[in-house]
């Protein structure tokens, strides 16, 4: 079920928290847990199991650990079979059809493909339930005894389809007993209202200006355009997958669960360094603390951190989906973060700040363009556009077109992908003592009508499902 | 920090109050069947099974469901358009906004030339004893095009057009001149809110017939013109839901001498006239022209003296043009091939007085219509 959509806005989520609210304390997780499972049996009833099965590996790997494992090297034991499962059940469905595809091509066989469907949030929650086996591993965290419990880590709704990959530390306190509370529920709604608000109104509209310069035949693709929609992309993925994070992490609070923020206005990074300290925070870190950490990161030598670089960057392309672009575009992020690191970085701090938002922008919308066209031949001529290699026009009356249909949303988009709003809060509360009733009715108001724009959209429209369901 | 909490929670407040309302309403409401609005029929409570919900199927059409009976579902589709036109939206839904009023449907990139192509050819190769004539129609992107906002990319729909008027091997009548040639006259040769061409465009075409054919035309002067609506908000209208645009008017020219048997051969009705009245009073006032959509319509001229016959095989943009063609044949087989379930072909050689066959199609259906493909 996506978040913005009639189901779960109108019938799902109202009638969850009613309940939720209603029971006593002792049942809300059971309340939660079952919810959870009609949430993701709604679109996939079958690989259901898949999901049960995964946590109860790991739920019971956890307890085994615990009992049998006081020394490092027995529990290394446990440790790998749950990877190894976890990271089995990822690779055959997530990565046998790519991987059986490129021996075929490679060595000229046409072995079959298992040609499995992808289980939605896989790769959410496989990472999940690693993490919680790799620190019980390394001690950093209790294990936890009751399944159900688990399960409902595993299974949470609000962040188990496209995350942020919560790990069981942060929130293992809150599953055993959380407050919840008014303010929490205030809070958590206005922030639910924002991410629907960034993906109804901004991402899907900019999504649409993409849809509709992707498929423009070449000869009528000048490269204005092409660029124009590489940054409609860029915008759309922006405010989906973050619209995403903010929904998860304001019903996590309506719940009175807190998780870790996911993106810290990552269009407005100074470097690719500092991009990737914002964009899908809980992926990043998640690669750091499991992979580039424990290979050594930057504390042996060049050479070796250079290689920890690599591989790491390799992964969180291929987490993205199993396709070539997606490696290319982690190998990009590579190759370019260990420029910064070795050959301009201390430069690039002494250029105007301007300047380093403008070249860390531009890399990250190209990096997009590799991103978003998974078929290489498709991938080659969108670039041949962008790069005026295609016998296109620089610019021409299309573009102008395009830029006059969506200006104003456009300048919304960028306005809000910068921390303007943050900044507007912050000036609003600074003067004179707070927000006063009138600007306080204002902004209800406001919310208001941009509640009835997004009912609107979401009675008007076509399904619009997030990006990031595809990983 | 007092004030914005209290914006927090009045909003949390009076958000949560309006989504339970609307929820009430949209379990307790009325359902429409049919949507006047959008001219099509609401989707149903779909049936529960258990394959259809391992199929994702079940949860789909809930979805659709839900949203078409959603409460206020033309008001929240009317503020959305008005809102994106505020904003300076000159595309909505695969419409433009163009001049003059004028809502104006994109012509995509066309995908199964090929097979097009294959099947006309296929249909004269079949064809024994009569001639197969095509007329491809331009929609009005193409020749209303100087109307369509500034820059907007537009694919060549006479490219098309004329590949396959090369390979299909029929005898091409192109139209595409003589309209463009009036693009500029008061007289509309396309409604402006409906991707349908005007009893008036339809002439126009209709003249390039008579040229083809030899035959010595009717003049429009000689027929009664009536305009039997102005009300006529058609499909593109509803894409759009710019609920502050006028209607069209739909005129006919008729000729009160003539007598014509009109049978439908799906519903065995028979009536004596080429216009279904009740339609004017619904939404799909287009459905005037020859009642909406019939397999096999056999259409008798009894106050004509020739013997020859006429099989029109189209979609929906001939409907308006049988009243002139109508007038030099004794009888015309009006197919529509998507319904349409034998071979046209043996219509045709079986009936030794049919010595023409139009092939009639608008370029927009052209590509989409899946009954293209069978219609020999």
């Amino acid at each position: 079920m996506v978040f913005s959509s009639i189901p779960f806005l109108f019938f799902f989520f109202p009638i969850f928290l009613i309940l939720y609210y209603l029971v006593p304390i002792k049942a809300k997780n059971y309340i939660l847990l079952f919810f959870s499972l009609l949430f993701y049996a709604w679109g996939e009833p079958v690989y259901i199991l898949l999901m049960l099965f995964a946590s109860f590996v790991d739920y019971g790997n956890g307890l085994l650990m615990t009992k049998y494992g006081n020394v490092k090297s027995r529990r290394r034991i446990f440790l790998w079979t749950s990877v190894g499962i976890n990271l089995s059940m990822l690779g055959f469905f997530k990565y046998a059809d790519f991987l059986i595809h490129t021996i075929n091509q490679i060595g000229g066989l046409s072995l079959p493909k298992p040609g499995v469907a992808l289980p939605i949030g896989i790769s959410f929650f496989t990472f999940q339930t690693m993490s919680y086996s790799i620190d019980l591993y390394r001690r950093e965290v209790e294990p936890e005894r009751n399944y159900f419990t688990y399960l409902t880590y595993v299974s949470m709704f609000p962040q188990l389809i496209a995350g942020p990959i919560v790990r069981f530390a942060t929130v293992q306190q809150e599953l055993h007993s959380r407050i919840i509370d008014k303010k929490g529920f205030y809070e958590g709604f206005t922030r639910f209202l924002q991410g629907l608000f960034k993906k109804v109104l901004i991402a899907n509209n900019v999504g649409a200006l993409w849809e509709l310069i992707r498929v423009l035949p070449s000869t009528q693709a000048s490269v204005a355009t092409a660029w124009l929609g590489a940054v409609a992309f860029t915008l759309q993925l922006y405010f989906d997958f973050s619209a995403y994070s903010d929904m998860a992490i304001g019903m996590g609070q309506m719940l009175g669960f807190h998780y870790l923020e996911n993106f810290h206005y990552p269009l407005y990074a100074v470097s690719i360094t500092d991009f990737w300290r914002r964009w899908h925070i809980s992926l990043s870190t998640w690669f750091r603390d499991y992979i580039y950490i424990p290979l050594g990161g930057n504390r042996r030598g060049v050479w070796k951190h250079l290689r920890n670089i690599a591989v790491v960057w390799f992964l969180t392309g291929l987490w993205h989906g199993a396709a070539w672009n997606f490696i290319l575009w982690g190998l990009y992020y590579g190759l370019l973060l260990g420029l910064e690191k070795y050959v301009w970085g201390a430069h690039l701090k002494k250029l105007p700040r301007l300047m380093q938002h403008l070249y860390t922008i531009s890399i990250v919308v190209f990096g997009f363009t590799v991103f978003v066209f998974d078929d290489m031949s498709q991938l080659g001529s969108y670039m041949a556009l962008m790069f005026h290699v295609a016998g296109n026009s620089l610019i021409d009356g299309a573009f102008f077109y395009y830029l006059r249909g969506s200006s104003v949303l456009l300048a919304v988009a960028a306005l809000f992908a910068m921390p303007v709003y943050p900044w507007c809060v912050r000036q609003i509360e600074g003067w004179r003592g707070g927000m006063t009733k009138m600007a306080a009715g204002a902004r209800v108001a406001l919310y208001l009508a941009l509640f009835v724009l997004t009912v609107a959209y979401l009675v008007g429209d076509t399904y619009n499902p997030f990006l990031y369901f595809r990983f | 920090m007092k004030g914005l909490y209290l914006s927090k929670k009045l909003t949390a407040i009076l958000t949560g109050g309006f989504v339970l309302s609307l929820s009430i309403l949209l379990c307790v409401g009325k359902k429409r069947e049919f949507s006047e609005q959008e001219n099509r029929y609401l989707s149903s409570f779909p049936k529960f099974s258990w394959e259809a919900l391992k199929e994702g199927d079940f949860t789909a059409d809930l979805e659709s469901y839900l949203s078409d009976h959603f409460p206020f579902r033309d008001f929240f589709m009317g503020v959305k358009t008005g809102v994106e036109l505020c904003l300076g939206r000159q595309e909505i839904n695969g419409i433009y906004i163009a001049e003059d009023g004028y809502l104006i449907e994109k012509y995509k990139q066309p995908q199964n030339t090929e097979k097009i192509i294959r099947s006309f050819r296929g249909l004269k190769e079949a064809t024994e004893q009569a001639e197969v004539y095509l007329m491809l129609v331009p929609t009005a992107s193409c020749i209303y095009a100087d109307k369509l906002p500034e820059g907007a990319p537009i694919n060549s729909q006479l490219d098309t057009i004329s590949q396959i008027y090369e390979k299909a091997g029929c005898v091409s009548i192109p139209i595409e001149e003589a309209l463009l040639s009036l693009r500029d006259e008061k007289e509309p040769l396309y409604y402006r809110t409906d991707h349908h061409w005007t009893s008036y465009g339809a002439y126009v075409a209709y003249l390039e017939f008579c040229k083809a054919k030899g035959f010595e035309h009717v003049r429009l002067e000689s027929l009664e013109k009536k305009v039997v609506t102005e009300e006529f908000k058609g499909t593109i209208y509803s894409k759009v839901n710019d609920y502050l645009r006028d209607g069209d008017a739909i005129s006919i020219y008729v000729d009160p001498k003539e007598k014509l048997t009109v049978s439908y051969t799906d519903t065995k009705e028979q009536t004596d006239s080429l216009y279904a009245e009740e339609y004017l009073d619904k939404k799909d006032k287009y459905s005037y022209f020859l009642n909406n959509i019939h397999p096999l319509i056999e259409i008798t001229n009894e106050t004509i003296d020739t013997e020859e016959e006429l099989v029109l095989i189209k979609d929906s943009y001939a409907n308006c043009m049988v009243p002139f063609l109508i007038k030099h044949y004794k009888k015309i087989y009006v197919i529509d091939p998507r319904f349409y379930k034998e071979a046209a072909s043996e219509l045709i050689n079986q009936n030794p007085k049919v010595k023409d066959v139009l092939l009639l199609y608008n370029m927009n259906t052209l590509d989409t219509d899946l009954g293209v493909g069978g219609i020999y």
